[in-house]
């Protein structure tokens, strides 16, 4: 009875002592992040239909991201309990959790080390494409804006867009131009300046009329130096030079 | 003989024709030249159709409004526009 009692104690203490080496064993696996996956487990009954293809998609992103992500080293400690809840089968829903959470900030880094390289070269691009562009017309508005009296006089001369004829009538315009600003320059009458601006422009507007079918160029470069024109016929000193 | 007097009487007459036609009347720069001087001068024309030459730096303008004028250099070196 002794031994029988004993026996009975021994096997009873032994199952008692398993049990608890089996509880032991289950509860230091779980303290590597296990008290997020349980969270997430129970709102999401997913049907293990579900689980399966998840199981794929989640399995091969985490091989390829740890290769760029080398620097991260948080990941290492998330990829870490994934191997104990690999081995361990049963837990299906706690493997494919955690690797939902990972895809989402293992993919966006990514996604934004690859659009910045884009968004910081393009600026350097458009910085170093756009003083080219700034440059080039400025020397163009800077030989038009240069036209002086003589070479104008001389371009005129030498277009083949005007007859003779209206050359010369031009002349002659110019002419009487000349002499209504020398008597202004003499009188000094500021009331002059309106009428004579008014003769100026209608004069440059015939001369444009006359060259922009035949010598557009030519007549870009006189609109482009009419204020230049207008500045030396009203400074005294300029004129007298003329 | 009287057949080549009267050839010859056709040719000198055909080339008096010919050499009499003002010679600015079909050209187009002439014509566009002397639009452009009687516009300056601010008179009406419009259009120049045909110029008849009558000296050096003169000529017969004759507009598409129905209006003629004469546009010719004058001793002083200034372009005249006349209305006929």
């Amino acid at each position: 009875m002794t031994i029988g009692n004993c026996a009975g104690a021994m096997t009873v203490a032994i199952l008692a002592l398993l049990s608890q080496a089996g509880d032991g064993r289950r509860e230091p696996s779980r303290p590597a992040g296990s008290a997020a996956v349980s969270e997430n487990t129970r709102p999401e009954p997913i049907p293990a239909k579900e689980v399966e293809p998840q199981r794929t998609v989640t399995t091969e992103p985490p091989r390829q991201k740890p290769q760029p992500a080398a620097p991260a080293t948080p990941r290492p400690p998330a990829a870490a309990p994934k191997p104990p809840a690999v081995a361990a089968g049963p837990p299906a829903s706690r493997q494919n959790e955690p690797p939902r959470a990972e895809p989402v900030p293992q993919q966006s880094p990514p996604l934004e080390k690859s659009q910045a390289p884009p968004e910081s070269t393009p600026p350097p691009s458009t910085e170093t494409a756009s003083p080219p562009e700034t440059a080039a017309p400025q020397p163009a508005k800077q030989t038009a804006a240069t036209l002086d009296l003589t070479t104008l006089e001389q371009r005129l001369r030498d277009t083949k867009a005007i007859g003779v004829f209206t050359k010369l009538s031009l002349k002659n315009q110019v002419d009487d131009l000349l002499a209504e600003f020398r008597e202004f320059h003499q009188k000094r009458d500021q009331t002059m300046l309106g009428r004579l601006r008014q003769a100026f422009d209608l004069l440059v507007l015939k001369v444009l009329s006359l060259l922009q079918d035949g010598d557009p160029t030519l007549a870009r470069d006189v609109s482009s130096s009419r204020e230049a024109l207008w500045n030396i016929l009203i400074d005294p000193n300029k004129f007298q030079e003329l | 003989m009287s057949t080549r007097i009267t050839i010859a009487v056709l040719v000198v007459s055909m080339a008096t024709l010919v050499a009499g036609r003002s010679p600015a009347a079909d050209d187009p720069a002439v014509l566009k030249d002397l639009t452009a001087v009687i516009a300056l001068q601010g008179q009406p024309c419009g259009q120049v159709v045909t110029a008849t030459k009558q000296g050096d730096n003169d000529y017969i303008a004759a507009c598409k409004d129905g209006s003629r004028y004469r546009v010719f250099v004058n001793a002083e070196g200034r372009v005249v526009v006349q209305k006929q």
